[in-house]
């Protein structure tokens, strides 16, 4: 699943996997805007067939808060 | 596209983004709602039929003001919400008074009118026709958003520019439905209406027209037949035995399928047969057969025999001289589809589904493989045409001189210039010419329009007859005057139809006393090299320009009009053309 994350994090943010890890903050990267902070969570939201909430949405700005949140929600299915 | 998750299609885009062609086509998109998954989905529509879109998005609830910056968007896309013309207009619309709704009205119809005046430049506007069905589909009594809907369509039906294309969004929404059409939780957070399945959906609806608008259209339609334009095999059944009336339930199933092809042919698109089969068996068929729909005539190129399918299409390729990516092959067999698939990828194949009474729906969306953009004379009279043509081929063979096959012709042709009339055609032209094409410059009629208002370029239309028959308006040539007595020689084209008889020289000799009549003293030009145009590498060494530069790139070319020496071709006689 960690794989699938960092999959769908890469694809939208324009990164390569090997530069996600626990302490990558989105907010500081060059490209990071409301637009993209919108799509990388319907990417999300796609991937894994889930639907988060707009507390979910608002924290999902860091890779060790997105990792947490989808593992979490998508394992209560 | 409908398989893909958000996440592959974005990174798809990114891949094919760097495999294409470097040449970007630029797409602006307006919108008055936040539309965050379209540049990607639009993109990668665009990049998979091989266009290298770059996709702009307009800053949000902007389209007034953005519509007035627009520089040298190919095509612009409009999304102009009534949800969000006012904040919360989904629901304040009941509350106004109707002095407000009717302030608020015409508000929109000047605003409107604005943006069709701001966007005149640009070659093809995809616009939107308003729509109210999110927020009423559960309506019975039509609601006020609804009747502002229809007050704005109709204006926009009134006033549509020539470059503007009405997208019907209510016919997107029908085929996803409103509810998976819709995330309400970013349209209340974000104003980001529709769902990436919406987004999707419009971008294949759409698809067609941008690609037509690219000369991307395809152009002939081949048929295998057994089972794929009648149920039954001919050569088992018999001609009796097998269904293609409504007789029964297969056989009306076919002949819809057959009324969907007679159509598009009627539209200009060229029918053909690819078969296995005895060829008098089929030959009966289609000239005898009270139940046979397409008859024989409509057919412009037929192979049925018992060889490789392959090499029949490429011979019908080579017939109606078009390129194997135009042709759309139809087959039942599994096996045959396979096949073409794996030898001849330009072609586009589709399989008769098993599911029979999939079949119609099917066919309705190859059509869209063939769409065009405009619709013109010789579009209805295209099979005709091509018989016309093949019975030259047929009198060629009775002569061994060229020149006295030529000469017997009788050649005459007719230039129209500036002529407005003829501007659909002309656009046509430049969407489906790949052989005879100096430059390949693709244009819509909005495009056209603007040289023909201009008074600094000439719109040279060659119309074209002999002895058999018409040719109709076959060539083009765009002159655009710079300053100070020179000319650069945009579009010059001939149709295949009326290649290979010194049609180009008496058109040049044509368009070098019109412009020098003008004032002009010298002209230049350019080849543009693609995969398709070889054949005049060297065209306008041979009409008598001076070679400038041959670089990987283009060769540029430069002619003194004082020294130009005309061709004078005494096989083809030229009617005064209309002046200005």
């Amino acid at each position: 699943m960690e794989e699938r994350i960092k999959g769908v994090i890469a694809a939208v943010l324009e990164l390569k996997p090997a530069q996600i890890h626990e302490g990558t903050d989105f907010k500081v990267l060059w490209n990071w805007d409301s637009l993209k902070h919108i799509n990388l969570v319907l990417a999300l939201e796609d991937e894994f067939q889930v639907q988060f909430t707009d507390e979910e949405i608002s924290r999902m700005v860091t890779y060790a808060d997105v990792k947490q949140i989808v593992t979490h929600v998508a394992a209560s299915g | 596209m409908r398989d893909l998750k958000f996440a592959e299609i974005v990174r798809r885009n990114r891949e094919l983004a760097a495999q294409l062609p470097s040449e970007r086509v630029a797409v602006t998109v307006l919108g008055n709602i936040m539309l965050p998954q379209l540049k990607d989905v639009l993109e990668y529509g665009l990049r998979t039929a091989g266009i290298n879109a770059d996709v702009r998005m307009g800053a949000y609830d902007n389209i007034v003001q953005e519509s007035a910056g627009l520089v040298d968007s190919r095509f612009v896309v409009i999304f102009w919400e009534l949800c969000n013309v006012i904040d919360g207009g989904q629901y304040r619309m009941a509350r106004m008074s109707d002095g407000e709704r009717n302030a608020l009205e015409a508000r929109l119809v000047a605003e409107i009118d604005l943006v069709m005046r701001n966007t005149a430049a640009a070659p093809l506007v995809l616009w939107n026709r308003f729509s109210a069905a999110v927020f009423s589909s559960a309506d019975i009594e039509e609601n006020p958003l609804e009747r502002l809907r229809a007050r704005l369509n109709q204006h926009l039906d009134e006033t549509a520019a020539r470059n503007v294309k009405l997208v019907d969004i209510d016919k997107v929404l029908a085929r996803v439905s409103v509810a998976a059409s819709v995330d309400m939780r970013y349209f209340y957070s974000s104003k980001a209406l529709y769902s990436t399945t919406f987004c999707k959906e419009y971008v294949l609806y759409v698809l067609p027209v941008l690609r037509a608008a690219l000369g991307k259209g395809k152009k002939a339609l081949i048929f295998d037949c057994d089972n794929t334009l009648w149920k039954g095999i001919v050569g088992e059944d018999g001609s009796d035995g097998i269904e293609m009336s409504p007789a029964t339930v297969a056989g009306g199933i076919f002949q819809e399928v057959q009324s969907l092809a007679l159509s598009l042919s009627e539209r200009g698109v060229l029918l053909g047969l690819c078969s296995k089969n005895n060829s008098k068996d089929v030959e009966d068929i289609l000239k005898t057969h009270p139940d046979m729909l397409i008859r024989n005539e409509r057919f412009v190129a037929k192979r049925v025999n018992w060889d490789d399918k392959a090499k029949n299409l490429r011979q019908i390729a080579e017939e109606l001289n078009i390129g194997l990516d135009s042709i759309v092959f139809v087959d039942d067999s599994p096996f045959e589809v396979n096949y073409i698939k794996s030898t001849l990828p330009e072609v586009t194949v589709v399989q008769v589904p098993e599911r029979l009474h999939e079949y119609p729906g099917v066919m309705r969306e190859v059509a869209t493989l063939f769409y065009s953009l405009s619709r013109t004379d010789e579009d209805y009279r295209k099979s005709d045409l091509y018989k016309i043509e093949q019975a030259r081929t047929r009198a060629r063979e009775k002569f061994a001189d060229a020149t006295e096959f030529l000469r017997s012709l009788g050649l005459k042709v007719r230039v129209h210039v500036n002529e407005p009339q003829l501007i659909a055609r002309i656009s046509q032209m430049t969407q489906k010419t790949n052989q005879f094409n100096l430059t390949t410059k693709r244009y819509t009629e909005g495009d056209i329009s603007v040289f023909l208002k201009g008074n600094t370029s000439h719109v040279f239309a060659l119309d074209a007859a002999d002895r058999f028959g018409e040719y109709g308006i076959t060539g083009l040539c765009i002159a655009c005057a710079n300053t100070a007595g020179t000319a650069r020689i945009d579009t010059f084209l001939m149709s295949c139809r009326i290649i290979g008889r010194d049609i180009e020289f008496a058109f040049m000799d044509f368009v070098v006393k019109y412009l020098t009549s003008q004032g002009i003293r010298s002209i230049e030009a350019e080849y543009i090299p693609t995969s398709k145009n070889a054949l005049v590498a060297d065209m306008y060494d041979r009409l008598g320009f001076r070679l400038l530069s041959d670089e990987g790139d283009g060769k540029r070319y430069a002619l003194d009009l004082l020294e130009y020496k005309p061709h004078s071709i005494d096989h083809v006689e030229v009617a005064g053309g209309r002046a200005d």
